[in-house]
């Protein structure tokens, strides 16, 4: 059995609890052990801004604490995945690594650069393989069309994830989805950014990325958004129903986290094992069509 | 999306300054700025020049080159990215935007510019650990669901990122 830190990051542990249930209980089910970390903290993205070191330093001090546990990284947010490879990266200058190693010594730790991350998505892609999912399906899915959405962080900086998958024609998340059992569908805009790391800046330009996704998606004979990280999740389910109410729009696409729709496909109780009924977009009509008669 | 200031006046020589580019370039995130030849591939691809075209990668790094630094340093929208790569993903230089954007937003940081909710997140991850803490309502679902209870503490983030004087950081005061 494969073994991982989880690494839970600031959003899905306190507002996106589906997320963090629905792959608590896949992983369980496909055999890849989820030690839970006390000394983790911020992946220190968002610190860039401000001081760049900062947010290198809360990075370097995560990726410590895991090798001191000898354990590889389960991260389940695209951003603190992309933050901790693009880190790991960084790290590798000697120079860069001294100085870090400096200030981390004040914590009694050191970075020796021993641990490597991987998103959810890619455990499940790489260390479990589409073949082994496939053969664990339940319950039929393949009448759901499904849109996917890979997050920018999961992909980019291109360099930061050796080969996982082309950023500008991804496949890999098709290829879980299609693994799941469902079909998932290509769309002009697969590759559009969800605008999460400008909404507490600008909600008007985030809510304009929004709309030109969900514009193109209504367009589409979909069932389903799926997506693979706690942000994308909120931009595209909580904020649509905030700009269907703020800006008069009828917008009603149904959000899955990747976890939630693989859970369904491997018999997953909807409530209590994935959470759906936490979205805050109805899926009812969803699980209808595939035969699982339990309201949420 | 228009935005009133989208049209500056005539840029005059003697209001440039030229230390500026020398500044920027000290950082060795930025050093692949001297290799742009402003093709704007990276605009080309930006999505947030889409929605709003006031904000423009090619632009800032001519500004930058010219040594045009209150504009920069003062400009709102260098905090509009969103971080999606695709600058210095499609770059043919392969010049890294993205950290050279940074680099601009730490420099705007220590002059005042900041956005407060930024600065509302250095202050919760010293306090929590966290950018999202902890409350009521997340404990009770959490407990609901059987999901391990979550701590709270920022003493370690704390003591180790003050040593690089971030909490020193003021946010930008809205006149």
């Amino acid at each position: 059995m494969k073994k991982y830190a989880l690494f839970l990051g600031c959003t899905t542990p306190t507002q996106v609890i589906q997320y963090e249930l629905s792959s608590r209980w896949v992983c369980q089910k496909l055999g890849i052990e989820l030690v839970d970390m006390d000394d983790f903290v911020c992946c220190g993205i968002n610190q860039l801004n401000l001081n760049q070191e900062a947010g290198t330093l809360l990075a370097a001090m995560n990726l410590a604490y895991a090798e001191a546990s000898g354990l590889d990284v389960l991260t389940l947010c695209a951003a603190c995945t992309g933050h901790l490879v693009e880190s790991v990266e960084k790290l590798k200058n000697q120079e860069t690594k001294d100085k870090v190693n400096m200030k981390l010594k004040t914590l009694g730790l050191e970075y020796k650069g021993k641990a490597r991350v991987k998103h959810i998505s890619r455990v499940l892609y790489e260390d479990i393989s589409t073949d082994r999912i496939k053969e664990k399906i339940k319950v039929d899915l393949s009448n759901l069309h499904v849109a996917p959405h890979y997050g920018c962080h999961s992909l980019k900086p291109e360099s930061s994830f050796d080969g996982l998958d082309d950023p500008d024609n991804p496949k890999t998340f098709h290829q879980l989805i299609s693994a799941a059992g469902a079909i998932p569908v290509q769309y002009e805009t697969l590759n559009l950014c969800c605008g999460g790391k400008s909404f507490p800046v600008s909600k008007e330009v985030a809510f304009c990325l929004v709309q030109k996704k969900l514009d193109d998606l209504m367009t589409q004979n979909i069932d389903c958004l799926a997506v693979q990280c706690q942000t994308c999740y909120l931009m595209y389910c909580d904020r649509q129903k905030e700009i269907n109410k703020q800006l008069k729009k009828k917008y009603n696409i149904p959000v899955l986290l990747y976890p939630q729709l693989l859970g369904l496909a491997l018999g997953g109780d909807p409530k209590n094992e994935l959470g759906l009924d936490l979205n805050t977009i109805s899926l009812n009509r969803l699980l209808a069509k595939v035969g699982v008669n339990r309201k949420i | 999306m228009k935005h009133p200031e989208s049209n500056r006046g005539t840029i005059r020589v003697t209001e440039l300054d030229p230390s500026f580019k020398l500044e920027v370039l000290e950082h060795k995130e930025a050093h692949g700025l001297n290799a742009c030849f402003a093709c704007g591939t990276c605009t080309a691809g930006c999505p947030v020049h889409e929605v709003f075209p006031e904000y423009s990668p090619r632009k800032l790094a001519k500004m930058v080159k010219l040594g045009m630094r209150k504009d920069v340093l003062s400009n709102p929208y260098i905090w509009y990215c969103v971080t999606c790569h695709n600058c210095e993903q499609r770059c043919p230089q392969n010049v890294k935007f993205f950290s050279i954007l940074n680099v601009l937003k730490n420099m705007a940081a220590k002059k005042g510019y900041a956005p407060a909710p930024w600065i509302e997140q250095t202050r919760q991850i010293m306090k929590t650990g966290t950018i999202f803490p902890r409350n009521e309502e997340s404990d009770k679902k959490r407990e609901a669901l059987f999901l391990p209870a979550l701590k709270s503490d920022g003493a370690k983030a704390k003591k180790l990122i003050k040593l690089t004087r971030i909490e020193k950081i003021k946010a930008q005061i809205k006149s």
